[in-house]
């Protein structure tokens, strides 16, 4: 697997950052190779960049009003880039730990905030930035047949870790329950705010969900996380991100939230494996007596 | 026997069409009744922004008031104006399976765009209720969901019943839709709630006068909800359960009705003003469920005193220990509820002893023997439960699981009742004698937990 540099310069592809998560590039890069890296970006293929800092296609749910919902993305890539090439950090053993803080509004929005980090052999826990996420959904009371959501992400990462240092994404979100089965898909569109990938335009980045409810407890399915680069230009298939997750989710309590899973990468800009967890626990913090 | 699930599918429909008595609306020379009832769509305003397509008896939600003579025969014509069979239900009568309006128990269901008879001697007195009995599964426009009930009033030989003014008010919730639940299923939610099919503010006020005696008749025709409700700045004296005299009446600040339930207070108009008579529960209240009662001569804002707190016990009601109750034990007859996962997509399936509904047969009883039903919920839900055809008379209330080997001790006693209340993870306790021959359909009273199997039938001849 080859690895590039995502710093101020690079044409990283949008294929690249973002594995269906919210959060972009957030490679650790440095800026003594920028030249190199714009030189890269002109005259080589796009390249991949380190991302998965959260890996999870949304439901269309938000947070009830008055909960917090706190999150842990753990994310360990267990078979990744295992040398330097271009200055970057190996992916390979890298570990990602995400703090995500979710707020209900009201009954229909919620705003996410995330303390993003890094850690690896040689340079410790390092802070990598943070995005607020806003997001309102249909209410129930509309009785849509499908639960129907809009995200909006807004966010800045180091510029040792991103080239794009502030990144915003809008993503929509469609979830159905039938039976067993659980569907959902997340069609996000992706814009560089600030970084070389400024006049890239927008990209576009789905990802989707299939689960199945094997008991009350235990749901298995398989996430689907992609990067196709800029809309209007995408991306050749070897330097798209296209990473399948074969995951579990254990419904132990309406206050826990617990995914575990593995993936791997279908494309050489991918890695080749990675085992991802969210531990979630709501709380509900405003008087909920059952008058109210 | 057709099921219900028959009834609404479509299927069976050819093969019970020569079975059916009701009549094309083709082939006149229909026998005279006392009432008629037509069953057609309506478009119902709920309030000026919430307007509704359904199904309604006779035009209105709630139905006709319909008032019978106790023991006075009586003939009811209902007429089919919809493209589905329907059947209604004489809710809390004594009154044969035939014409009871449950399929389960035999009574023929009215095709579409056709009637039938009812003909009856209702019994016994009190305040009960009428609703179609068909499936909804996941419609939520259709059976109890679209508001197809009405009041019915079996009037004694002689009301004592002391009033200036009776009021009869029906508390429903509408435009539901499904929604996950921390049980892990899916379960309705609504987003509009009335009484009498108006939403708080949008109907004009229960005018009252000052020293009045106002009896209010409080039906709860919500397909699934529980419902609180109190009037703000009065007390309320609960003088009937279910239509039936309580031996103990107590003054309380609040109603609680499950679903099918019916609560009859005596209000002491006593203290001036313009007040809300509405839902405890905050957010309930929010989506409609209230009522301006205003005073003669008193103008403004209405008022609420918002309760602290959720009251309620059954127990309260109940009459000194009756000794020689226990001298004569009836029949132990237990029933485990249980719910039956079918996909976090989906709502629950039901069962009574491991079986959902038809699978569990008939369950023969003796005519003249006392029973004891014991339910022992193992769900995580409350759950209404109706028996057709009887009444029951509670004995005991919120005991464990495994409660079932406890002696009589602790019985309550006198307060009797068609549906109680079994709460989540208890086990409840009702006596019955069976005096009223034929099938009879026991089911929880939640239309999607009927739906989805939580029924069973008795049978004695």
């Amino acid at each position: 697997m080859s690895d590039a540099p995502d710093l101020p310069g690079v044409a990283t592809p949008a294929a690249a950052r973002r594995p269906g998560g919210t959060v972009s590039c957030a490679t650790c890069r440095r800026g003594e190779l920028r030249l190199v890296s714009l030189l890269a970006a002109v005259l080589a293929p796009p390249v991949h960049a380190q991302t998965n800092y959260e890996i999870q296609v949304y439901g269309a749910d938000t947070v009830p009003p008055e909960t917090l919902m706190v999150e842990l993305h753990s994310n360990f890539t267990v078979d990744g880039q295992k040398y330097m090439e271009d200055g970057l950090y190996p992916t390979n053993h890298q570990e990602h730990e995400t703090i995500e803080l979710t707020e209900g509004l009201n009954d229909w929005s919620e705003v996410g905030f995330y303390i993003f980090t890094s850690e690896q052999d040689g340079h410790g826990v390092q802070w990598v930035g943070d995005h607020i996420r806003p997001r309102i959904r249909v209410p129930d009371s509309w009785g849509w047949p499908v639960g129907v959501s809009l995200s909006t992400e807004i966010g800045f990462q180091r510029s040792a870790y991103s080239t794009d240092t502030w990144t915003w994404e809008i993503r929509p979100i469609i979830d159905k329950s039938i039976g067993r089965w659980y569907f959902a898909i997340n069609p996000a569109l992706e814009r560089t705010l600030h970084g070389p990938d400024v006049n890239q335009g927008l990209g576009f980045a789905p990802s989707a969900k299939i689960g199945y409810d094997f008991t009350k407890v235990v749901s298995g399915g398989v996430e689907w996380y992609a990067d196709y680069g800029a809309i209007g230009n995408i991306s050749p298939v070897h330097t798209q991100q296209q990473q399948v997750f074969v995951v579990a989710d254990l419904n132990v309590s309406p206050l826990w939230e617990i995914n575990l899973g593995v993936g791997i990468g279908a494309t050489g800009a991918t890695d080749h494996l990675i085992v991802k967890a969210i531990l979630g626990r709501r709380f509900d913090w405003g008087r909920h007596t059952p008058v109210d | 026997m057709i099921s219900r699930r028959d009834l609404l599918t479509g299927a069976g429909l050819v093969g019970i069409a020569a079975a059916l008595p009701s009549e094309s609306f083709r082939a006149r020379a229909a026998p005279a009744a006392d009432y008629v009832i037509d069953i057609a769509p309506v478009t119902l305003e709920l309030s000026p922004t919430h307007r509704l397509k359904t199904v309604a008896y006779n035009g209105q939600v709630p139905g006709p008031l319909l008032r019978f003579k106790e023991n006075q025969a009586v003939t009811i014509r209902v007429n089919n104006r919809t493209d589905r069979p329907e059947v209604v239900h004489w809710h809390g009568l004594f009154i044969p399976p035939d014409v009871d309006g449950a399929t389960e128990e035999g009574t023929p269901p009215i095709a579409p765009n056709s009637s039938a008879l009812y003909a009856f001697v209702p019994r016994p007195a009190g305040f009960r209720w009428y609703h179609t009995h068909t499936m909804a599964m996941n419609d939520f426009t259709r059976a109890q969901y679209g508001g197809q009930h009405g009041f019915l009033m079996i009037e004694p030989a002689s009301n004592p019943a002391p009033y200036d003014q009776e009021v009869f008010l029906a508390l429903h919730d509408w435009r539901g839709h499904l929604l996950a639940s921390d049980d892990g299923a899916m379960n309705p939610a609504y987003a509009v709630a009335t009484i009498n099919a108006r939403v708080l503010g949008s109907c004009e006020p229960l005018r009252v006068k000052q020293g009045q005696r106002i009896l209010l008749h409080v039906l709860n025709s919500s397909p699934t909800e529980v419902h609180w409700i109190a009037l703000a700045g009065h007390a309320l004296q609960v003088v009937a359960l279910d239509g039936n005299p309580v031996p103990n009446p107590r003054t309380v600040q609040m109603i609680r009705l499950a679903p099918a339930e019916r609560v009859c207070v005596m209000v002491e108009m006593n203290n001036p003003g313009v007040w809300i008579l509405g839902e405890v529960r905050k957010h309930v209240q929010a989506l409609g469920m209230g009522m301006v009662v205003e005073y003669a001569g008193r103008d403004g804002a209405p008022q609420w005193d918002q309760p602290p707190e959720l009251r309620w016990s059954y127990e309260q009601f109940a009459a000194a220990a009756d000794p020689a109750a226990a001298a004569a034990p009836a029949h132990l007859i237990p029933l485990v509820i249980e719910s039956r996962f079918r996909g976090h997509g989906s709502m629950e399936a039901w069962t009574i002893n491991g079986r959902s509904y038809p699978d569990g047969g008939v369950t023969n009883l003796t005519q003249g023997a006392r029973y004891r039903l014991q339910f022992i919920n193992k769900s995580i839900d409350d759950h209404p439960l109706h028996l057709h055809r009887h009444s029951f008379e509670l004995r005991r209330l919120g005991l464990t699981l495994d409660a079932g080997a406890a002696g009589p001790n602790g019985d309550i006693h006198g307060v009797v009742k068609d549906v109680v209340l079994v709460d989540a993870h208890t086990t409840a306790e009702v006596e019955f004698t069976a005096n009223n021959p034929g099938a009879t359909l026991f089911h929880c009273h939640q239309q999607n937990h009927m739906d989805l199997g939580f029924m069973m039938l008795f049978g004695y001849v």
